[in-house]
């Protein structure tokens, strides 16, 4: 059957079009360059981190932050594997457990963080922050904890998050893209913490405990959205945009697709989001109550030429369609 | 896209307001950074120096009447810097750091270093190991926490008399 069709698709299909193997390529390297990038912020951090709550936070927050890239690259390894008896949709549900772990460890630390800073700040504790020798100088400490956050944020807002942000709506991978929009909100962290020392500097010790809720509130949002999104599409949610804003516009093409076919009366569709692809379950209502199986074929083809995510797709005729499945009218 | 220009002017204009405004409110404040929240280092400077002391043998000595010693020494140099008199106290670590903690004392000297455990209770200087017998011990002095230009002070004058 596979040679008759060469275009035909394969269940759980494991491979990408060209546009999107390069797009992965990329992907995969700009994730390692991250991972290099925030080790080193993570020592240089180390270095100055001191007795600044905020900065503390700032730190927790850069280890916490290579959970996504960690997930989507073991994810990856998975991803690829070609579907078995044993998984017979394939393993690209790996990409959401990714998710809903990096998710999850952002929600319990962020909360973690949060509760320690308010702690913090209503007992009282007033930060000390001393001084270093550098070079033969003294200098104070917080000086450097500034210049060290003022320039660590130039990769994560200016170099690698606008870069995976091109990238994850090409994957259709939502790991991707909420990782890259957390690196471009990452200046907000540095923000706060530089406000924090500078608060410390300035004799105004709260403002560095107030900075870490602000730091920490973030932490708790990203996780929390995540956690969310992750869940629901996990839980076999319509598939969605990488985003998550709207509902993914295939699911109207498709039904609108089928409707065209002389053979076909009525159609809807069920189609849920697997991590980059979807599985699509169109259901048709066949015109003179009768079907050639040809026809089901070609209509199982034509969806799968439509778009390289809906490669995994049944048809299936009925005489009814069900209430639940996408009819295409928004 | 006039609106994002505009919101992009906004943005810039607001940027320039809050730096325009902390600057005006740190000169007018004459605040230097690091400043101390409870003002430690300007009582201090041309008044009292409150130190406690924590008796060691070979770096606190308390048999005669004011605490001797390479640590008091330097205790007392310090004091002379500031202008200020070293009014002493001898007592135990735990209750030094108390009153370290209620603000009756500015600093504490004795045998303390760097794995000090007082450090959620008081603020500690650097490590030195330069002071005459330490025996490599790298040795810390305790202010009162968050008293960060006191600190500061302190460390810039253990830098010049027994830094490294």
């Amino acid at each position: 059957m596979t040679s008759a069709h060469p275009t035909y698709h394969q269940y759980g299909r494991t491979d990408l079009p060209p546009e999107q193997q390069r797009a992965l390529k990329s992907a995969v390297r700009w994730e390692i360059f991250t991972i290099c990038y925030t080790s080193v912020t993570i020592a240089v951090v180390a270095l100055v981190v001191g007795n600044s709550q905020a900065m503390r936070t700032a730190w927790i927050e850069d280890m916490l932050s290579l959970t996504p890239q960690i997930a989507f690259l073991v994810a990856l390894i998975f991803v690829r594997r070609r579907p078995t008896r044993t998984h017979p949709y394939g393993l690209h549900r790996a990409m959401g457990v990714g998710h809903l772990v990096a998710g999850v460890a952002l929600l319990v630390i962020g909360a973690n963080l949060a509760v320690e800073s308010v702690i913090g700040l209503i007992a009282g504790e007033h930060p000390t922050i001393g001084t270093v020798r550098l070079f033969g100088q003294t200098i104070w400490l917080g000086w450097l904890m500034v210049a060290v956050m003022v320039v660590v944020v130039v990769g994560p807002v200016f170099i690698y998050g606008p870069a995976k942000a091109r990238l994850a709506p090409v994957l259709h991978n939502k790991l991707l893209y909420a990782d890259a929009d957390m690196a471009k909100a990452d200046w907000q962290t540095n923000v706060a913490s530089i406000v924090g020392v500078l608060g410390i500097g300035m004799g105004a010790w709260w403002l560095d405990g107030a900075a870490a809720i602000f730091i920490s509130l973030g932490i708790v949002w990203d996780g929390w959205r995540n956690t969310k999104g992750a869940v629901l599409d996990l839980m076999d949610q319509r598939a969605t945009t990488y985003d998550d804003k709207n509902a993914h516009p295939l699911a109207g093409r498709i039904v609108q697709e089928l409707r065209e076919q002389s053979w076909v009366a009525d159609a809807a569709v069920r189609v849920r989001d697997l991590g980059q692809v979807f599985q699509v379950e169109a259901f048709v209502v066949p015109a003179r109550g009768r079907v050639k199986v040809a026809d089901v074929d070609a209509a199982s083809s034509m969806i799968a030429e439509l778009d390289w995510k809906v490669q995994d797709v049944v048809v299936i005729p009925v005489s009814e369609l069900p209430a639940e499945a996408d009819d295409g009218v928004i | 896209m006039r609106t994002v220009i505009e919101n992009r002017r906004t943005r810039r204009t607001a940027l320039t307001a809050a730096a325009l405004l902390l600057a005006t409110a740190l000169s007018g404040c004459g605040i230097s950074i690091p400043t101390d929240p409870e003002g430690t280092l300007e009582k201090v400077t041309g008044g009292e120096l409150r130190i406690g002391a924590s008796p060691d043998r070979g770096l606190v000595d308390v048999d005669a009447a004011t605490p001797t010693g390479p640590l008091a020494d330097l205790a007392d140099e310090f004091a002379a810097t500031l202008d200020a008199s070293p009014e002493w106290t001898i007592g135990s670590e735990e209750t030094l750091v108390g009153m370290l903690e209620a603000g009756d004392l500015d600093l504490v000297v004795g045998g303390f270093t760097e794995k000090t455990p007082w450090i959620d209770k008081a603020g500690i200087t650097r490590g030195y190991s330069g002071i005459p017998g330490t025996d490599g011990r790298k040795i810390v002095m305790l202010v009162p926490l968050g008293e960060n230009a006191f600190l500061s002070d302190l460390e810039r004058f253990l830098d010049k008399e027994v830094g490294s």
